[in-house]
């Protein structure tokens, strides 16, 4: 690593992080941040305190591979089987049905054992292992067949199947529906869960691959600190300690040790600095017809005979209703025979009802200025970072010709590779100021954030320019220096961006026009930056 | 002739139907030679615009019964949300297992080899009495049904009036 100044230690310790594939990543040690106890923002600022006044942007979170997760999963039933003096199996269940938290387990099963292995359905009738039987007489209620030697099987409820059947139902259950760890005894109404050792007996041997995979799955999907890393084929899992009801206050980001930047919150890919409630509003107004039912009502107006939608693209405002020949005024939407035969003389203009839907009109097509305003800038980014990708690729091959042309060194050609790599958290980022700044109520702070936003812009498109430069070009040493300090500048400028807006959110300060808890809009938005406690600062 | 699983088990839920039959419910296979195709007869429930009302209906089951579930058609006019205007009854029990892809469903609320025809069938009649609307098969009448209530239950009346020729 080069020097480190003040700025840059955030984002190296993240640069640690994405290169450190072999290793078990080393963020931090597990002791350091308690779970199960308090949310974990307070150690994070504690540990930021030490090293740094104020630090808003990193949050705590650890890689877990697979192994990993099935060595931790172990260990917790080892020690519930060696706590609680029960079978493995029985261990795992009761885990699985106390979603994995070990303490709120070894506590009620202490209390009252019974009422516990009722409930994760281990009751305790016949302490008999579960085997296969042929019962005389039988009769299997699914298939009818009652032939002797029929294999039939139960688990402690009785109801009794064939095997066929039985097994019919288990991989319909594990190989459709996904399930494993809380699969219930097929009859009707019946919700004693099948036990492990008896589907280890059932489970055929094409299907264990799967069972025992969605096991595992299990595991992470209980636990409320752990996550899958959503990128494709990647099976690594990251833990974090952030709760649900921090979201508003946190952007939790983390990545993962195949390089995929997330955030934890909501799986959604990296989207500093906005919250996820703004990125899910976001999403969703971008996604749906909202904006198309504004831009009717700001460009079009109906025939007020037939109620067609019209959109007048010039002409004269005697208008004829195509549908319905209806003729009337485009100004005041009066019928057009009372304006006599005199051509346009339209003096009920200032009527209050024409001014009323004059205002309608001016107030959506504001509305629908400003979001255009936004998604614009927002695509834009959006657009370049996919080229970016793109251009990721090109860059690796320019590295190699930058190698072959200016008999630079493999190691002395890796700025190219960093640039390009800035280059597209960069976007990332300004894609999101966008949305985030969608829905942000005007105040002081903005206008931070704004020149933020604009100094990060500026810095990016800077170097975006630089990089596009020929080869022969970019083998000049003055343009080298160049391009690395451009480089590091976007960095900083992306983290005091971040810094600012996280900080800010932690502490409340942000006034958005979106209620960011239940999603309701606020009703007058413009009253709100003035009672903003920001605003003095 | 030795009977398949499906024939087996028809064979025997049809024995339990006949021997201890389930009010306002009869059924069986309309020949002895075809077991997968059966027809039923079911009553208009009590306190309901249906009531009084006798309707005719086939089902048809397919080989891997019981794993997947039979269909079930109304050979009579029937205006009702959840039956498609063809008489085809559209309601979870009568769906394959596994969970709904469209997430209106839950995998416990669909079909498995443990329900039987004479559940079915009381889930058809407990359909006729309170429809479910939101997912409908016949729109027009979920919408009658949701928003004229009164204009719903006479058009059903008049129907079951017409269909016993009165």
């Amino acid at each position: 690593m080069d020097s480190e100044d003040d700025f840059m230690s955030n984002l190296s310790s993240e640069d640690d992080m994405m290169q450190e594939d072999d290793s078990d990543n080393d963020m931090s040690n597990p002791e350091d941040f308690d779970f199960d106890d308090e949310p974990d923002l307070d150690t994070g600022n504690k540990d930021s305190q030490q090293a740094k006044k104020h630090n808003y942007l990193d949050i705590p979170f650890k890689v877990f591979r697979p192994e990993d997760i099935q060595k931790q999963q172990d260990g917790l039933v080892d020690e519930v089987n060696m706590i609680l003096d029960i079978s493995k199996e029985e261990a795992a269940i009761l885990l699985r049905h106390f979603r994995w938290n070990r303490e709120r387990l070894i506590e009620d099963y202490m209390d009252k054992p019974r009422q516990v292995l009722d409930a994760a359905g281990l009751a305790q009738t016949a302490a008999d292992k579960p085997r296969l039987q042929v019962i005389p007489g039988f009769m299997c209620d699914i298939c009818c067949e009652d032939g002797d030697g029929l294999e039939s099987f139960a688990i402690k409820c009785g109801h009794r199947y064939c095997v066929d059947c039985y097994r019919q139902y288990l991989s319909q259950k594990i190989r459709e529906e996904g399930e494993a760890a809380r699969i219930q005894c097929p009859a009707d109404g019946c919700n004693l869960i099948i036990d492990a050792r008896s589907l280890d007996i059932l489970v055929t041997p094409e299907l264990t691959e799967r069972y025992h995979e969605l096991l595992m799955r299990t595991y992470v999907e209980d636990k409320e600190t752990l996550k899958w890393c959503p990128s494709p084929d990647c099976a690594n899992a990251v833990e974090c300690g952030v709760k649900k009801k921090d979201l508003t206050k946190v952007v939790p980001t983390v990545s993962c040790l195949c390089g995929h930047r997330f955030c934890f919150g909501c799986i959604y890919t990296d989207h500093q600095p906005a919250p996820c409630e703004l990125v899910k509003k976001w999403l969703k107004k971008c996604a749906d017809d909202s904006e198309t039912a504004n831009w009717i009502s700001a460009n079009t107006k109906e025939c007020p005979k037939c109620n067609s939608t019209i959109e007048k693209n010039g002409g004269c405002n005697h208008m004829t209703c195509r549908k319905c020949k209806y003729e009337f005024c485009w100004m005041c939407m009066g019928l057009w025979s009372e304006h006599g035969t005199s051509w346009y003389n339209c003096n009920r203009f200032e009527e209050k009802s024409g001014a009323e839907a004059r205002d309608a009109q001016a107030r959506s097509r504001v509305s629908l200025e400003r979001y255009l305003h936004y998604y614009n800038r927002y695509h834009n980014h959006e657009q370049s970072a996919r080229l970016d990708k793109d251009l990721y690729v090109k860059t690796e091959k320019k590295m190699v010709e930058l190698q072959k042309q200016s008999g630079m060194s493999w190691i002395e050609v890796q700025y190219l590779q960093s640039a390009s790599q800035a280059l597209q958290t960069c976007r990332q980022t300004l894609m999101w100021t966008y949305a985030f700044a969608f829905y942000l109520a005007r105040n002081n702070l903005t206008e931070i954030f704004e020149s933020n936003q604009k100094d990060l812009e500026m810095a990016v498109e800077n170097l975006s320019e630089m990089f596009e430069k020929p080869v022969q070009d970019l083998a000049q040493p003055g343009l080298k220096v160049d391009i690395m300090d451009k480089t590091s500048y976007c960095n900083k400028r992306r983290v005091i961006l971040l810094e600012d807006t996280a900080e800010n959110l932690q502490k409340g300060k942000w006034t958005f026009n979106i209620d960011l808890v239940s999603g309701a809009p606020i009703v007058n938005p413009t009253s709100t930056p003035a009672t903003t406690s920001g605003s003095r600062r | 002739m030795s009977l398949n699983v499906a024939q087996r088990r028809l064979l025997q839920e049809y024995r339990a139907l006949t021997n201890n039959p389930p009010e306002g419910i009869t059924a069986g296979p309309i020949s002895e030679d075809d077991l997968l195709h059966w027809e039923c007869l079911i009553q208009g429930p009590e306190g309901t615009p249906f009531e009084g009302g006798v309707f005719p209906a086939e089902l048809k089951f397919p080989n891997d019964y019981p794993h997947m579930p039979p269909t079930m058609k109304f050979l009579g006019d029937i205006f009702h949300p959840n039956v498609y205007p063809s008489g085809l009854v559209c309601i979870s029990i009568l769906h394959p297992p596994g969970d709904d892809p469209n997430h209106y469903e839950t995998a416990s609320e669909r079909w498995s080899p443990i329900q039987s025809v004479e559940k079915i069938l009381l889930s058809v009649m407990s359909m006729l009495a309170e429809p479910n609307d939101e997912s409908p098969a016949n729109v027009e009448a979920a919408k009658m049904w949701r928003e004229k209530r009164s204009e719903y239950e006479a058009r059903v009346k008049a129907s079951v009036r017409a269909s016993l020729g009165l």
